[in-house]
Protein backbone atom coordinates (compact mmCIF):
# COMPACT_ATOMS: atom_id res chain seq x y z
CA UNK A 1 0.00 0.00 0.00
CA UNK A 2 1.60 3.18 -1.14
CA UNK A 3 -0.59 5.44 0.97
CA UNK A 4 1.42 8.11 2.77
CA UNK A 5 1.38 7.69 6.53
CA UNK A 6 0.87 11.26 7.59
CA UNK A 7 -0.03 14.20 5.45
CA UNK A 8 2.37 17.03 6.08
CA UNK A 9 0.08 20.00 6.16
CA UNK A 10 0.33 21.90 9.40
CA UNK A 11 3.82 22.97 10.22
CA UNK A 12 3.82 24.86 13.48
CA UNK A 13 4.43 28.52 12.64
CA UNK A 14 7.54 29.00 14.64
CA UNK A 15 10.06 30.36 12.21
CA UNK A 16 9.48 34.08 12.67
CA UNK A 17 12.26 34.73 15.14
CA UNK A 18 15.84 34.47 13.98
CA UNK A 19 17.30 33.79 17.39
CA UNK A 20 19.23 30.87 18.67
CA UNK A 21 16.97 29.19 21.24
CA UNK A 22 19.80 27.06 22.62
CA UNK A 23 21.93 30.11 23.24
CA UNK A 24 18.95 31.81 24.90
CA UNK A 25 18.48 28.84 27.17
CA UNK A 26 22.10 28.85 28.23
CA UNK A 27 21.97 32.57 28.96
CA UNK A 28 18.68 32.53 30.81
CA UNK A 29 18.46 29.16 32.48
CA UNK A 30 22.04 27.94 32.46
CA UNK A 31 21.03 24.77 30.69
CA UNK A 32 20.61 23.37 27.24
CA UNK A 33 17.40 21.77 26.14
CA UNK A 34 17.83 18.23 25.02
CA UNK A 35 16.84 17.91 21.38
CA UNK A 36 13.16 17.06 21.34
CA UNK A 37 12.31 18.14 17.83
CA UNK A 38 11.72 14.70 16.38
CA UNK A 39 9.75 13.05 19.17
CA UNK A 40 6.36 11.68 18.23
CA UNK A 41 5.29 11.92 21.87
CA UNK A 42 4.09 14.96 23.70
CA UNK A 43 5.02 14.95 27.37
CA UNK A 44 2.77 16.99 29.59
CA UNK A 45 3.81 17.55 33.18
CA UNK A 46 1.30 18.48 35.84
CA UNK A 47 3.19 19.60 38.91
CA UNK A 48 2.53 21.53 42.11
CA UNK A 49 -0.83 23.24 42.42
CA UNK A 50 -3.26 23.14 39.56
CA UNK A 51 -3.93 26.85 39.15
CA UNK A 52 -7.43 27.79 38.17
CA UNK A 53 -9.37 31.02 38.32
CA UNK A 54 -7.03 32.68 40.78
CA UNK A 55 -3.37 33.48 40.27
CA UNK A 56 -1.67 31.93 43.27
CA UNK A 57 1.07 33.75 45.21
CA UNK A 58 4.60 33.04 43.99
CA UNK A 59 5.55 30.55 46.75
CA UNK A 60 3.35 28.03 44.93
CA UNK A 61 4.70 26.00 42.10
CA UNK A 62 1.78 25.87 39.72
CA UNK A 63 0.46 24.23 36.60
CA UNK A 64 -1.45 26.82 34.64
CA UNK A 65 -4.50 25.29 33.11
CA UNK A 66 -4.91 28.01 30.50
CA UNK A 67 -1.60 26.83 29.08
CA UNK A 68 -2.29 23.10 29.38
CA UNK A 69 -5.64 23.22 27.59
CA UNK A 70 -4.35 24.76 24.30
CA UNK A 71 -1.33 22.43 24.52
CA UNK A 72 -3.71 19.50 24.47
CA UNK A 73 -5.59 21.06 21.57
CA UNK A 74 -2.28 21.42 19.73
CA UNK A 75 -1.31 17.84 20.55
CA UNK A 76 -4.59 16.59 19.16
CA UNK A 77 -4.25 18.68 16.02
CA UNK A 78 -0.53 18.34 15.28
CA UNK A 79 0.00 15.35 12.95
CA UNK A 80 3.58 14.88 14.20
CA UNK A 81 2.35 14.04 17.69
CA UNK A 82 1.15 10.46 17.92
CA UNK A 83 0.75 9.99 21.64
CA UNK A 84 0.56 11.99 24.86
CA UNK A 85 2.36 11.10 28.08
CA UNK A 86 1.08 12.88 31.17
CA UNK A 87 3.37 12.94 34.17
CA UNK A 88 1.76 13.88 37.44
CA UNK A 89 3.26 15.10 40.65
CA UNK A 90 0.58 17.36 41.98
CA UNK A 91 -0.81 18.31 45.37
CA UNK A 92 -4.21 19.20 43.95
CA UNK A 93 -5.71 22.59 43.26
CA UNK A 94 -8.71 24.11 41.60
CA UNK A 95 -11.58 21.69 41.01
CA UNK A 96 -12.79 23.33 37.81
CA UNK A 97 -9.32 23.53 36.30
CA UNK A 98 -8.44 19.99 37.31
CA UNK A 99 -11.64 18.54 35.89
CA UNK A 100 -11.17 20.59 32.72
CA UNK A 101 -7.72 19.08 32.19
CA UNK A 102 -9.03 15.60 33.00
CA UNK A 103 -11.89 15.92 30.52
CA UNK A 104 -9.51 17.17 27.83
CA UNK A 105 -7.18 14.20 28.33
CA UNK A 106 -10.09 11.74 28.42
CA UNK A 107 -11.47 12.98 25.11
CA UNK A 108 -8.18 13.07 23.14
CA UNK A 109 -8.35 10.70 20.19
CA UNK A 110 -4.61 9.98 20.34
CA UNK A 111 -3.28 7.38 22.78
CA UNK A 112 -2.67 8.76 26.27
CA UNK A 113 -0.85 7.33 29.28
CA UNK A 114 -0.60 8.92 32.71
CA UNK A 115 2.26 8.27 35.08
CA UNK A 116 1.88 9.24 38.72
CA UNK A 117 5.26 9.99 40.27
CA UNK A 118 5.61 11.24 43.81
CA UNK A 119 2.04 12.27 44.31
CA UNK A 120 -1.26 12.69 42.57
CA UNK A 121 -3.43 14.07 45.33
CA UNK A 122 -6.94 15.48 45.53
CA UNK A 123 -7.84 16.89 42.10
CA UNK A 124 -4.82 14.99 40.75
CA UNK A 125 -6.84 11.78 41.15
CA UNK A 126 -9.31 12.47 38.30
CA UNK A 127 -6.41 13.63 36.11
CA UNK A 128 -4.51 10.43 36.90
CA UNK A 129 -7.38 8.19 35.81
CA UNK A 130 -8.36 10.23 32.75
CA UNK A 131 -5.99 8.63 30.23
CA UNK A 132 -6.37 5.39 28.25
CA UNK A 133 -3.83 3.77 30.53
CA UNK A 134 -2.60 4.80 33.96
CA UNK A 135 0.61 3.86 35.75
CA UNK A 136 1.73 4.64 39.27
CA UNK A 137 5.26 4.48 40.64
CA UNK A 138 5.68 2.06 43.51
CA UNK A 139 6.41 4.86 45.97
CA UNK A 140 3.89 7.37 44.62
CA UNK A 141 0.90 8.34 46.73
CA UNK A 142 -2.60 9.55 46.05
CA UNK A 143 -4.62 11.22 48.77
CA UNK A 144 -8.35 10.78 48.45
CA UNK A 145 -10.25 13.11 50.75
CA UNK A 146 -13.47 15.14 50.75
CA UNK A 147 -13.77 18.55 49.13
CA UNK A 148 -14.06 21.51 51.47
CA UNK A 149 -15.54 24.92 50.97
CA UNK A 150 -13.39 27.97 51.49
CA UNK A 151 -14.32 31.58 51.95
CA UNK A 152 -17.63 32.58 53.46
CA UNK A 153 -19.65 29.51 54.33
CA UNK A 154 -23.28 29.85 55.33
CA UNK A 155 -24.39 27.27 57.85
CA UNK A 156 -27.48 26.06 56.03
CA UNK A 157 -28.33 22.60 54.66
CA UNK A 158 -28.04 23.98 51.12
CA UNK A 159 -24.31 24.52 51.68
CA UNK A 160 -23.87 20.85 52.32
CA UNK A 161 -25.95 19.95 49.29
CA UNK A 162 -23.83 22.21 47.10
CA UNK A 163 -20.65 20.68 48.45
CA UNK A 164 -22.01 17.21 47.90
CA UNK A 165 -22.82 18.10 44.30
CA UNK A 166 -19.29 19.38 43.68
CA UNK A 167 -17.86 16.25 45.21
CA UNK A 168 -20.13 14.10 43.11
CA UNK A 169 -18.53 15.56 39.96
CA UNK A 170 -15.14 14.24 41.05
CA UNK A 171 -16.51 10.88 42.22
CA UNK A 172 -18.44 10.37 39.01
CA UNK A 173 -15.47 11.22 36.81
CA UNK A 174 -13.14 8.87 38.71
CA UNK A 175 -15.56 5.94 38.76
CA UNK A 176 -16.36 6.39 35.07
CA UNK A 177 -12.71 6.40 34.02
CA UNK A 178 -11.31 3.71 36.30
CA UNK A 179 -12.21 0.34 37.72
CA UNK A 180 -12.91 1.62 41.23
CA UNK A 181 -16.51 1.37 42.37
CA UNK A 182 -18.36 4.33 43.78
CA UNK A 183 -18.77 2.58 47.14
CA UNK A 184 -15.06 1.85 47.40
CA UNK A 185 -14.03 5.36 46.33
CA UNK A 186 -16.38 6.98 48.83
CA UNK A 187 -15.20 4.60 51.51
CA UNK A 188 -11.60 5.70 50.84
CA UNK A 189 -12.70 9.32 50.81
CA UNK A 190 -14.43 9.21 54.17
CA UNK A 191 -12.07 6.96 56.14
CA UNK A 192 -11.18 8.34 59.53
CA UNK A 193 -8.02 7.72 61.50
CA UNK A 194 -5.72 7.45 58.52
CA UNK A 195 -4.78 11.07 57.84
CA UNK A 196 -3.56 13.19 60.72
CA UNK A 197 -5.34 16.41 59.90
CA UNK A 198 -8.15 15.24 57.69
CA UNK A 199 -10.43 12.37 56.84
CA UNK A 200 -9.62 10.28 53.80
CA UNK A 201 -6.99 7.81 52.71
CA UNK A 202 -3.47 7.89 51.36
CA UNK A 203 -3.19 5.23 48.70
CA UNK A 204 0.35 4.13 47.91
CA UNK A 205 1.56 2.53 44.67
CA UNK A 206 0.22 -1.01 44.52
CA UNK A 207 -2.83 -0.17 46.66
CA UNK A 208 -4.06 2.20 43.94
CA UNK A 209 -3.93 -0.74 41.54
CA UNK A 210 -5.60 -3.04 44.06
CA UNK A 211 -8.56 -0.65 44.47
CA UNK A 212 -8.89 -0.37 40.69
CA UNK A 213 -7.99 3.32 40.54
CA UNK A 214 -4.82 2.87 38.51
CA UNK A 215 -4.13 0.08 36.03
CA UNK A 216 -0.49 -0.77 36.69
CA UNK A 217 2.52 -0.17 38.93
CA UNK A 218 5.56 0.91 36.99
CA UNK A 219 7.76 3.72 35.80
CA UNK A 220 8.77 5.60 32.72
CA UNK A 221 9.87 2.45 30.88
CA UNK A 222 6.45 0.85 31.21
CA UNK A 223 4.74 4.12 30.34
CA UNK A 224 6.64 4.62 27.08
CA UNK A 225 6.28 0.96 26.18
CA UNK A 226 2.52 1.05 26.70
CA UNK A 227 2.20 4.30 24.78
CA UNK A 228 4.21 2.96 21.85
CA UNK A 229 2.12 -0.20 21.84
CA UNK A 230 -1.08 1.85 21.69
CA UNK A 231 0.33 4.08 18.94
CA UNK A 232 1.17 1.00 16.86
CA UNK A 233 -2.27 -0.42 17.48
CA UNK A 234 -3.94 2.82 16.41
CA UNK A 235 -1.81 3.03 13.26
CA UNK A 236 -2.77 -0.49 12.29
CA UNK A 237 -6.42 0.19 12.95
CA UNK A 238 -6.33 3.28 10.79
CA UNK A 239 -4.50 1.57 7.96
CA UNK A 240 -6.85 -1.40 8.22
CA UNK A 241 -9.81 0.92 8.06
CA UNK A 242 -8.53 2.18 4.72
CA UNK A 243 -7.94 5.79 5.66
CA UNK A 244 -5.16 7.91 6.94
CA UNK A 245 -5.52 10.74 9.37
CA UNK B 1 -13.79 28.56 43.22
CA UNK B 2 -13.31 25.35 45.13
CA UNK B 3 -9.83 24.49 46.17
CA UNK B 4 -9.22 20.75 46.46
CA UNK B 5 -5.71 20.10 47.66
CA UNK B 6 -3.72 18.36 50.36
CA UNK B 7 -1.82 21.58 51.01
CA UNK B 8 -3.62 23.63 53.70
CA UNK B 9 -5.45 26.64 52.36
CA UNK B 10 -3.54 29.14 54.53
CA UNK B 11 -0.25 27.89 53.11
CA UNK B 12 -1.43 28.13 49.50
CA UNK B 13 -2.86 31.62 49.88
CA UNK B 14 -0.19 33.01 52.22
CA UNK B 15 0.91 36.44 51.09
CA UNK B 16 -2.12 36.88 48.87
CA UNK B 17 -2.79 40.39 50.26
CA UNK B 18 0.70 41.59 49.34
CA UNK B 19 0.72 39.88 45.98
CA UNK B 20 0.18 42.65 43.44
CA UNK B 21 1.65 41.52 40.15
CA UNK B 22 1.97 44.03 37.35
CA UNK B 23 1.29 42.39 34.04
CA UNK B 24 1.09 43.90 30.60
CA UNK B 25 -0.15 42.50 27.32
CA UNK B 26 2.29 42.59 24.42
CA UNK B 27 2.92 40.92 21.13
CA UNK B 28 6.27 39.22 20.74
CA UNK B 29 7.34 37.41 17.59
CA UNK B 30 3.77 37.33 16.33
CA UNK B 31 2.43 35.78 19.54
CA UNK B 32 0.26 37.81 21.87
CA UNK B 33 1.06 37.25 25.49
CA UNK B 34 0.85 38.62 28.97
CA UNK B 35 4.22 39.41 30.49
CA UNK B 36 5.64 40.71 33.72
CA UNK B 37 8.27 43.36 32.97
CA UNK B 38 11.43 42.68 34.98
CA UNK B 39 13.55 45.68 34.01
CA UNK B 40 13.96 47.96 31.06
CA UNK B 41 14.76 45.27 28.58
CA UNK B 42 13.50 41.95 29.88
CA UNK B 43 10.14 40.47 30.74
CA UNK B 44 8.90 37.14 32.02
CA UNK B 45 6.07 35.42 30.17
CA UNK B 46 3.02 34.92 32.36
CA UNK B 47 0.65 33.40 29.83
CA UNK B 48 0.01 33.30 26.12
CA UNK B 49 -3.13 34.80 24.65
CA UNK B 50 -2.81 33.29 21.23
CA UNK B 51 -5.45 31.61 19.15
CA UNK B 52 -2.91 29.33 17.49
CA UNK B 53 -2.64 26.17 19.60
CA UNK B 54 0.79 25.35 18.13
CA UNK B 55 2.25 28.41 19.89
CA UNK B 56 1.57 26.68 23.19
CA UNK B 57 3.88 23.81 22.23
CA UNK B 58 6.76 26.17 21.46
CA UNK B 59 9.25 26.00 24.32
CA UNK B 60 10.38 29.55 23.63
CA UNK B 61 7.00 30.85 24.76
CA UNK B 62 6.48 28.65 27.82
CA UNK B 63 5.29 30.61 30.86
CA UNK B 64 8.26 31.65 32.98
CA UNK B 65 10.55 32.16 30.00
CA UNK B 66 12.40 35.46 30.02
CA UNK B 67 12.20 37.35 26.77
CA UNK B 68 13.95 40.44 25.53
CA UNK B 69 11.46 43.19 25.45
CA UNK B 70 11.49 46.92 25.85
CA UNK B 71 8.25 48.82 26.31
CA UNK B 72 7.47 51.31 23.58
CA UNK B 73 7.81 54.75 25.12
Amino acid sequence: MGAPEQPKQQEPGTEEIKRNPTLDNIQQLGQVNTPSGESNLFCLTIIGQVEGHMVLPPQNKTTKYEHIIPQLVAAEQNPKIEGVLIILNTVGGDVEAGLAIAEMIATLSKPTVTLVLGGGHSIGVPIAVSADHSIIAETATMTIHPIRLNGLVIGVPQTFEYLDKMQERVVRFVTRHSQVTEEKFKELMFTTGELTRDIGTTVIGGDAVKYGLIKQVGGIGEAIKELNRRIEERKQQMNGGGFVQ
Amino acid sequence: MIHYSVVPMDVVFAGMENFVPSYIDIEHGGVSMQVEPLNGYQARIVRLISGNPQHYLDGRYAPGTIINFSPAL
